[in-house]
């Protein structure tokens, strides 16, 4: 019998989708422009993710020598760095190495080097951090413990900016989702509305099956489904959108932040938060549709 | 009672037995239709009560309404089909929307279309019918559902008095199977042809019993 049921459902929805084209297309772009806003941050801050992840995994954790290391104060630091869980690998970077790398990342002022007296260039530890064990307060940690190993000149690690990135993802993905809730809260009355009409139009049909008998979720039933009908539509219109503003500008992106990003880090939303949104419309024309059946009792 | 302290029924007091066939008559404006409204539990009373099988209908919850409602077949003066379906669909809407399967619908429905002589024009929409035909197909959608009581407001107010001698003698032949019958008229002639007890309201009181 449900099911029965949920076929008429099915069924009226459809019919009334069909009886007014224009309200129904209203409705679905409405849903589709707020959840386009809303994909739309989510595009941005899951490609922020990728890219601080990658670049997490390839962070480095840079310790700069003073001149006048001592023998002794090397191998403290190196058995320090030894049995360390943040430290994944690392690897002695000579003032002489140093100086080999400046000239080919920088051939432009490489000749300035050459004119210099001595080497400034300071002989360092490039550590590969273990992500596991190299996260916020424990990365800190770790630096001041090296900072204060007799011999280090300096620490530089660039996790700090990335975490900086991450946060500015975090408020991204926040700001995505209160103006997506707003849109989405003024989706809900516009598919309100567009169902009262709906029942507007098949008000004597509603009657009628009232003084029949009919149950009234059967009543409403109608109405909710075709709230979610809009909201299913309205997603795949805005993911549709998504994906074509994605293939848009995912070559200027990657012009622009090729040296720092390959291909592989720039993707659209991964199959789990499309079908979220999806969930979302239908969410959201559900909620519009039982808002409009609701005066059916 | 309405706002302002106006009554549409008042101190009426009337028994109708189970298998009766009353008629319910008197002016415009004397209350019939809100009696009927009343019984259909489209309106609650204000004052008193109004009882169908022993169950106070202003007691009932809105799904216990429902579930009432499915023991009620009503037919209206302006017939009440919908238009954009086709006979066979405005009758068998009603086993449909109470879950019967679709053999049930089918059979139920075209049982009732063939009593009523429409089996020809199932197919047809309401607007293509005669007003006798759309106040049969109105009937058979009172009664697909083998009913207890059905009530009727004005059945025959937007037919001619041939049209109106025949929807009549349906509701005497629905009434002889069983079916409690009320029916609100003011059409004296049909009330003596079918020779039943009729009820007088004016006003909002019994004025009459006969």
């Amino acid at each position: 019998m449900t099911a029965h049921w949920f076929t008429y459902c099915l069924e009226e929805a459809f019919a009334s989708l069909r009886r007014q084209r224009v309200s129904v297309v209203l409705a679905v772009l409405t849903i589709a422009a707020a959840l386009l806003v809303l994909g739309g941050f989510l595009l941005v801050t899951v490609n922020l993710d990728r890219a601080v992840s990658r670049w997490s995994a390839a962070a480095e954790f840079s310790i700069y020598l003073a001149d006048d290391i001592s023998p002794e104060q090397r191998v403290a630091l190196n058995t320090l760095l030894e049995g360390h869980p943040a430290v994944a690998s690392r690897e002695y970077v000579s003032k002489a190495d140093a100086a080999v790398r400046f000239r080919r990342d920088f051939p432009d002022l490489a000749a300035g080097l050459a004119d210099m007296p001595q080497n400034p260039l300071p002989a360092s530890i490039e550590v590969r951090l273990n992500p596991a064990n190299a996260g916020g307060d424990a990365l800190e940690a770790f630096a001041r413990l090296v900072s204060a190993a007799g011999g280090v000149a300096d620490v530089r690690f660039d996790r700090r900016w990335l975490e900086r990135l991450g946060r500015i993802a975090s408020g991204v993905r926040w700001a995505g989702w209160m103006l997506g809730a707003v849109l989405l809260a003024a989706a809900v009355l516009t598919v309100a509305t567009v169902v009262r009409l709906s029942l507007h139009a098949r008000r004597d049909e509603v009657d009628i099956m009232q003084l029949m008998g009919a149950p009234i979720a059967l009543l409403r039933g109608p109405l909710v489904v075709e709230g979610i009908l809009y909201g299913g539509a309205g997603a795949v219109v805005s993911l549709v959108a998504l994906y074509g503003g994605y293939v848009a500008a995912r070559g200027r992106v990657l012009a622009t932040l090729g040296t720092t990003l390959d291909a592989g880090a720039v993707g659209f939303l991964p199959a789990g938060v499309a079908a979220l949104l999806v969930v979302i419309g239908m969410i959201v024309g559900c909620a519009g549709g039982y808002l409009a059946a609701r005066h059916v009792r | 009672m309405y706002g302002r302290g106006i009554y549409a029924l008042r101190d009426v007091s009337l028994v109708v037995e189970k298998g009766e066939f009353v008629f319910l008559t008197g002016p415009s404006g004397a209350g019939k239709s809100t009696l009927l409204r009343l019984l259909l539990r489209q309106e609650i009373p204000t004052e008193g009560s109004v009882k169908v099988a022993g169950r106070d209908l202003a007691k009932l919850t809105p799904n216990q309404a429902q579930t009432y409602r499915r023991a009620v077949g009503f037919v209206f003066q302006d017939f009440k089909l919908i238009p954009s379906k086709s006979v066979l669909d405005n009758v068998g809407l009603v086993p449909r929307v109470l879950g019967a399967t679709s053999v049930q619908q089918q059979r139920r429905t075209f049982q009732v279309l063939k009593w009523l002589g429409l089996q020809h024009r199932m197919n047809a929409f309401p607007l293509e019918l005669s007003g006798g035909e759309q106040q049969r197909v109105a009937i058979a959608r009172a009664l697909v559902n083998e009913p207890s009581l059905i009530l009727a407001d004005e059945p025959t107010g937007n037919l001619d008095p041939d049209l109106s001698l025949e929807i009549m003698n349906l509701f005497r032949d629905i009434n002889s199977r069983g079916t409690t019958v009320l029916v609100a008229t003011h059409n004296r002639e049909l009330m003596r042809h079918v020779g039943r007890r009729a009820i007088t309201l004016d006003h909002g009181h019994v004025v009459e019993h006969s």
